[in-house]
């Protein structure tokens, strides 16, 4: 099934998830979760952690069937296609909504192999460099490797390494940009370059952001989510959800009474 | 003493057990090579076994080993690698599948003679490969066949999870997960215990002998149809033998045995540094 048809405005939305629920075994890691994330728009996904961020982040590449004994029901629509449907390509839909880690794992390879991996996979027959060249530069790593694109991923910092993974994830030409708690193992510097990467990228790609830093969901993002033991408490702009909670729960997690 | 002093007590004891085997093993050396120093001579490793011990060599037997060892190779490397992907990578977890893994594993442990038995009815008599190379081939290729499945298994699970996320996350395939990042990373360690059940398998004399493998072959094997001979079995031949120049011929085959071990080892150590090179 084609999945990529899309004549949807500027204010459709991009990913509807719709009473979602996912178990692993007999525990349920998420229960019917429905949202719906805005054409162009950053959406932070924010709880205590083993809330589910994780998990409903997967939902929207089909990550999480890759975990053994992982059961997804309800459904996520992604131009008007169930990516849970029949016939539709996992891979495809990975091709489409890219993903950026929690670890940043590179390749054991070098830093223009790292990137090229994904067009490679997908059969990119377009000039490889000038695609290196333009997301090496949306991911703020251009001037940093561009002197020698073949030395080993592995000797980059670990904020660079992160914006590898981001560029690597750019060269796909995703529709959608998931990024799984991007700043948790980096300090207060490569963060904050990370978050300006987040910045740039906003204009031209959906971004949906998982992370336990509630001052970055604050500074990026437009909408915010709150995420509670697998269940979806609270949704809407972030300025509301931050200064005016509807739930005493998420007043809590927001005053850092429960984390 | 010096090692007492900085390495303490348990440092120290560790030590002499290095110190130990590397004694043992020199002494080994020693002691082969003094006792096959009559017969070694360039003719010895291509002449053929003969009534008498002066003129004696090793040729078909050196042959048989190397046609053996290939024969191994390319029938256990390829199955067992692709066992071993098929498992860790494919199969759903299941019973089944539980009970594949474990009967392999105990495979493992089984003993050389019960797979000659089995090489015997099931290759010689059975497949009408009689008494050949091939057959002695085919019979320790199963005998090497589970190390080469643990071993690849245990190198391919040892691959970081990371690596294989990453590129799922990317849009890769299967297929493309497997052959551009999984096998890289897991190569090294395949490479060792194919390495481990190669040289195990061409030292096994047992299953040979079961298999009718013959002592007394003038002409070097050329063809994997042509009859049985290997250096372990044809220094069980010779040991067997009341003469004491025989013991000599032994002692020589030994050597052009460990021969054999040393260049498969050192292509193993060659192959492993050229994918260290790649992966830079």
């Amino acid at each position: 099934m084609n999945i990529s048809a899309s004549g949807t405005g500027p204010d459709a939305a991009a990913l509807s998830a719709d009473g979602l629920s996912v178990r692993f075994g007999s525990k349920t890691a998420l229960s019917e979760v429905s949202l719906s994330i805005p054409r162009g728009r950053v959406v932070s996904i924010i709880g205590p952690s083993g809330c589910g961020k994780t998990t409903l982040l997967r939902c929207f590449n089909r990550m999480n069937e890759l975990i053994p004994g992982a059961v997804t029901t309800g459904t996520v629509c992604f131009n008007g296609v169930d990516l849970h449907g029949e016939g539709v390509d996992p891979v495809e839909v990975r091709r489409r909504i890219g993903m950026v880690f929690q670890q940043a794992t590179l390749f054991p390879k070098s830093v223009f192999d790292n990137v090229a991996f994904g067009p490679r996979a997908s059969g990119y027959t377009g000039d490889l460099h000038v695609l290196a060249e333009d997301v090496l530069t949306a991911a703020g790593l251009w001037s940093e490797v561009a002197e020698d694109l073949d030395a080993p991923a592995m000797e980059l910092s670990a904020g660079q390494r992160q914006r590898l993974c981001i560029a690597r994830t750019l060269a796909l030409k995703p529709d959608i940009l998931l990024m799984d708690e991007p700043t948790s193992a980096l300090d207060p510097t490569a963060t904050a370059r990370i978050e300006a990467t987040i910045h740039a990228l906003k204009s031209d790609h959906t971004i949906v952001i998982a992370t336990h830093k509630r001052r970055q969901a604050a500074r990026l993002s437009d909408l915010t989510a709150y995420l509670d033991q697998g269940e979806l408490l609270e949704y809407g702009p972030t300025e509301t959800l931050f200064t005016n909670p509807r739930r005493r729960r998420t007043e809590y997690y927001l005053t850092g009474r429960i984390s | 003493m010096g090692t007492l002093r900085r390495h303490g007590p348990i440092g120290a004891v560790c030590g002499l057990a290095a110190a130990a085997v590397l004694a043992a093993f020199l002494l080994l050396i020693a002691i082969l090579l003094a006792e096959a120093w009559p017969v070694l001579d360039p003719g010895f490793l291509v002449d053929a076994p003969s009534r008498f011990a002066d003129r004696a060599g090793v040729g078909p037997a050196l042959a048989g080993t190397l046609w053996i060892s290939f024969l191994t190779a390319a029938i256990a490397f390829p199955t067992g690698l692709g066992t071993a992907v098929y498992l860790e990578e494919y199969a759903p977890r299941t019973r089944m599948t539980g009970a594949i893994e474990s009967t392999i594993a105990n495979l493992a442990g089984v003993p050389a003679v019960v797979y000659g038995v089995v090489g015997l009815a099931l290759f010689a008599r059975g497949l009408g490969l009689g008494a050949s190379i091939l057959a002695g081939g085919c019979t320790l290729a199963a005998l090497a066949l589970p190390t080469v499945i643990v071993a690849s298994r245990s190198a391919i699970r040892a691959v970081p999870k990371g690596l294989r996320i990453a590129a799922y996350g990317l849009g890769a395939t299967r297929w493309q997960v497997i052959r551009h990042q999984i096998l890289p990373a897991a190569a090294p360690g395949v490479l060792t215990g194919c390495c481990l059940a190669l040289t195990r398998a061409m030292g096994e004399a047992a299953p040979l002998l079961v298999i009718g493998a013959a002592a007394f072959i003038t002409f070097a094997p050329g063809a994997p149809g042509d009859p049985l001979t290997s250096l372990p079995t044809q220094v069980f031949a010779w040991t067997a033998r009341s003469q004491e120049d025989f013991a000599a011929l032994a002692a020589g085959a030994c050597v052009a045995l460990l021969l054999v071990l040393l260049a498969i080892n050192l292509v193993a150590l060659a192959v492993r540094h050229r994918l260290r090179g790649v992966k830079r």
